[in-house]
């Protein structure tokens, strides 16, 4: 007689939640959206759920999966405990305060020997608002350079938008939705990308609006609103230039508003005085009878928002196309106006000041733009790197990037998880999660509120602020310039920048949803920015054309950087990321669920796929003349023809163990001088059975 | 919280996937063991219909997988809520095989498991944890009654719009998960 037992069995498979513990309120510091969090913490204060705060007034409750996934990175087998050194190519663990010595040894030394130019930050996950404001005296005393998220995100509309109105930030709160008649969403799949926050397009629609998505994928976004309109990968801008001449001529602008808080009216009508819709609908693919009848519907219904996404501005022609549409927001008056305006994830509120005694400002030697970083990499102008965040996956043609970063002499990462940017650090240190750091947080509706920190910070990991500041006492600056905490940080910032003062932590504790900025000294708020029609620029009006670095001209996206100079017949197809829900970055991908949710895939059009001789699920090789990269294909009637898309997030150490998709574009930014692009490029593909691999 | 319906609305579902990790989080299913499986579904008629399949369990009036158990491990309670009690589970799977919504799954450990409608939160009268979540109100719960004459109102409000809708769970087979469609 046999036996036969199987001893999973003795597992359970499910296990209900019992009780939700203590729960705390937090805010979710993933996509700049805000949300309200209530996180629930067991009696080791360990983090053991994330549900939505059904009293925080902007997303009431509702949450995308992301921030639960993340409880899943907090304690994963990837998540870094404690400082790590590397030894003949293995990582030793070693004290902070060995970590700190080391670090604080090398810095001085490059510092006298090569200069403040030598050393460099890749600061795009530093923390929250107090590690940043540590980061930011850290740099002011040394004269380090960093780059955060702008050269990766949103450079070019910060630029274009600061030229314009002369702050670079969201104009108005997307709960201002609600009072809109018409919502333009361009290049924008919110319903993935601020999920969390939809609800307020639909409280939107059910209040009136109509809302309009141009995109040229059939998004999620686009199937929930009242209007799609599928256009060519890249050719928006010819769409806003045919729009500004018919509401021009059609004289359906705002002339009192156009008259006085406006400049450049009448070059901005020359500009586009020969961009007539029929040359549009050429460029675009999108109908005359479309492009007439959306102007129509811009010049009848005010006030009006405008929502722009990655879609227009990571791509190499963002520049004129975001000054296209901007400018038709402001020739129509929809700004400074309930329910009118830009909605945006960027929300600066200014730099504190003098938070340094003039005397010990020290400049950065060099200054470089993020293209030029790459070449200072390479010839070793570079010494020393400071990463908090991950360059290797999130920068473009990430090959020349990982290389560049492993030719440095000392690099140094402050990571929550051993990502690829991490494995070439000689020195790595473990960072607090946002879970486990309180601070500002602020978001898609223009407020600011104060982040609890909820779990204690996994084993040794430290914050930014306390590491910078503790790095500073090493190196023998002044240690009294840094906050020793959140609460005091917020306290040195608010009353070092004029246009927050207002805003203390116990307001923000005590207002659910936070308070809105800027807010000054008498604690008024500002819901919406220029309610007053008064634009900080040189001229004290809307500078419609910018400041001229950028011209309102369109260019071809096959003609622009990146493109240009390339022969279409070698790459016929264009190739560009978009977002899903599950992923924020590289981050979730640490995930278990994330990662069952989401594998990488490219979009194919059928005709495409036919044209390819691939099915779904085949793999798909796709090059670039940067890098080559081979993924399962899914084929879809949502894309148009002859352009392949695929998601931004994989990378090798991870889960995944995909090369990051950034492999695959070129070092370009569009000419505003801005941010990388990742859209629109010329890439060539052929089926990988075919190649016989 | 007896008596309760839930509807899906795969017309308003922007298929975020919160439900399905909210889902994993509140029963604490780990890897490969899911109740709620979310993908995109795409066809071709006279335009392109895309919507987001939500597989889970019904909760059927007359379930088929409790008729099939062979252990009884399935029941279908006095409120509708159809539960599985694993540990009377052998593993055999036919509840997996008889369902005609693909609502029990197999799971890690080789038994089946699915949706309890988060029975363990009924009693303390809080929605399932999937609806909680859900950004666009594509998922609701309510009395029977409040669900059906809600899911009949956006039926028609679609088709006011020209979309037609088709309505499961509510005609001739009656299930307590009310599904809208897009046809």
């Amino acid at each position: 007689m046999g036996f036969y037992i199987r001893p999973q069995v003795l597992s359970h498979n499910s296990k209900p939640m019992a009780h939700h513990g203590d729960m705390r309120t937090s805010i979710c510091s993933l996509c700049n959206g805000g949300c309200g969090l209530k996180v629930s913490v067991d009696q080791s204060a360990k983090v053991q759920a994330v549900f939505g705060d059904p009293d925080n007034p902007y997303n009431k409750g509702k949450l995308c999966p992301k921030p639960m996934e993340i409880v899943q990175t907090l304690y994963g087998p990837d998540r870094v405990g404690y400082p790590l050194k590397k030894v003949n190519g293995q990582f030793v663990r070693i004290s902070w305060d060995e970590a700190l010595n080391i670090i604080a040894q090398k810095h001085l030394n490059y510092l006298n020997n090569d200069g403040s130019g030598s050393i460099v930050g890749f600061t795009s996950k530093i923390g929250g608002s107090y590690s940043k404001l540590a980061l930011s005296i850290f740099s002011e005393l040394t004269g380090m350079a960093n780059f955060g998220t702008g050269p990766i995100c949103y450079d070019s509309e910060e630029k274009v938008r600061k030229a314009m109105f002369g702050s670079g930030s969201a104009s108005t709160p997307l709960s201002d939705a609600i009072f809109a008649k018409l919502i333009l969403i361009i290049g924008n799949n919110c319903a993935q990308t601020k999920a969390g926050q939809f609800q307020w397009l639909q409280e939107a629609r059910r209040a009136g609006a109509k809302v309009v998505v141009i995109d040229p994928r059939y998004t999620e976004t686009a199937q929930q609103v009242d209007q799609f309109i599928q256009i060519k990968p890249g050719t928006d801008g010819a769409l806003g230039m045919a729009l500004l001449h018919l509401i021009i001529k059609n004289k359906q602008y705002d002339e009192e508003f156009v008259r006085e808080k406006t400049k450049d009216f009448d070059q901005l009508a020359k500009a586009v005085a020969d961009f007539t819709p029929e040359k549009a609908a050429q460029i675009t693919g999108v109908p005359q009878e479309v492009i007439e009848k959306l102007a129509r519907d811009l010049g009848t219904s005010r006030p009006a928002m405008l929502w722009p996404g990655r879609g227009i501005v990571c791509v190499n022609n963002a520049g004129s196309t975001l000054l296209a549409f901007e400018a038709l927001m402001a020739i129509l008056g929809n700004i400074g106006k309930p329910g009118s305006g830009i909605v945006s994830h960027i929300n600066g509120y200014g730099k504190a000041n003098n938070l340094v005694p003039p005397e010990a400002v020290v400049k950065p030697h060099r200054k470089r733009n993020a293209q030029e970083l790459y070449q200072a990499l390479e010839e070793g102008e570079i010494k020393m790197l400071y990463i908090a965040g991950n360059p290797c996956a999130n920068w473009p043609d990430s090959n020349r990037m990982s290389k560049g970063i492993a030719g440095v002499d000392f690099v140094v990462c402050h990571t929550l998880v051993l990502d690829d940017s991490a494995m070439l650090a000689d020195i790595v240190l473990p960072a607090v999660h946002w879970l486990e750091e309180s601070g500002m947080q602020a978001g898609i509706n223009r407020v600011m509120q104060w982040k609890e920190k909820t779990g204690e910070p996994y084993a040794e990991a430290k914050s930014g602020g306390d590491f910078f500041r503790q790095l500073a006492s090493k190196m023998g600056l002044p240690v009294s310039c840094f906050p020793d905490n959140p609460e005091e940080a917020w306290e040195l910032e608010r009353t070092h920048n004029p246009a927050i003062v207002g805003i203390t932590v116990e307001r923000m504790r005590q207002t659910p949803g936070g308070v809105h900025y800027p807010c000054p000294e008498n604690g008024e708020e500002s819901v919406r920015l220029f309610a007053n029609a008064v634009f900080p620029t040189a001229s004290g009006k809307i500078e419609l054309l910018g400041d001229k670095r950028v011209e309102l001209k369109y260019s071809d996206p096959l003609e622009a950087p990146g493109n240009a100079g390339m022969l279409q017949t070698e790459y016929p197809y264009l190739f560009s990321t978009v977002k899903v829900a599950a992923h924020y970055h590289t981050e979730c991908q640490y995930s278990e669920w994330a990662r069952e949710l989401e594998k990488p895939y490219v979009e194919l059009h059928p005709l495409t796929a036919v044209e390819l001789e691939v099915t779904d699920g085949e793999e798909l090789r796709i090059e670039t003349a940067t890098g080559s990269l081979v993924l399962p294909v899914r084929i879809t009637h949502t894309v148009p023809r002859n352009v392949l898309f695929t998601q931004p997030y994989y990378t090798m150490k991870s889960g995944y163990e995909t090369l990051p998709v950034n492999s695959l574009f070129p070092v370009a930014c569009d000419q505003a001088g801005g941010n990388f692009v990742n859209k629109n490029i010329l890439c060539r593909a052929y089926a990988e059975r075919r190649l016989g691999r | 919280m007896s008596n309760q319906s839930m509807l899906i609305d795969l017309t308003s579902c922007i298929g975020c996937k919160a439900c399905a990790v909210a889902c994993k989080q509140e029963n604490g299913l780990a890897a490969g063991n899911t109740f709620l499986k979310v993908w995109l579904k795409e066809y071709l008629k006279d335009k392109v219909v895309k919507y987001y399949v939500h597989q889970a369990c019904h909760h059927c009036n007359a379930p088929r997988c409790q008729a099939a158990c062979p252990v009884g491990a399935i029941e279908r309670r006095e409120d509708g809520v159809v539960v599985q009690d694993e540990d009377k589970c052998i593993g055999c799977q036919v509840c997996v095989t008889v369902c005609p919504y693909g609502g029990a799954k197999i799971m890690a450990n080789g038994k089946a498991g699915k949706c309890s409608f988060c029975k363990h939160r009924l009693k303390s009268g809080v929605p399932s944890a999937c609806v909680t979540v859900c950004p666009t109100q594509a998922r609701i719960m309510g009395g029977r009654e409040e669900i059906v004459r809600e899911a009949e109102r956006r039926k028609a409000e679609l088709l006011g719009k020209g979309c037609s809708t088709r309505l499961e769970g509510i005609n001739d087979i009656q299930t307590k998960v009310i599904y809208l469609l897009p046809e």
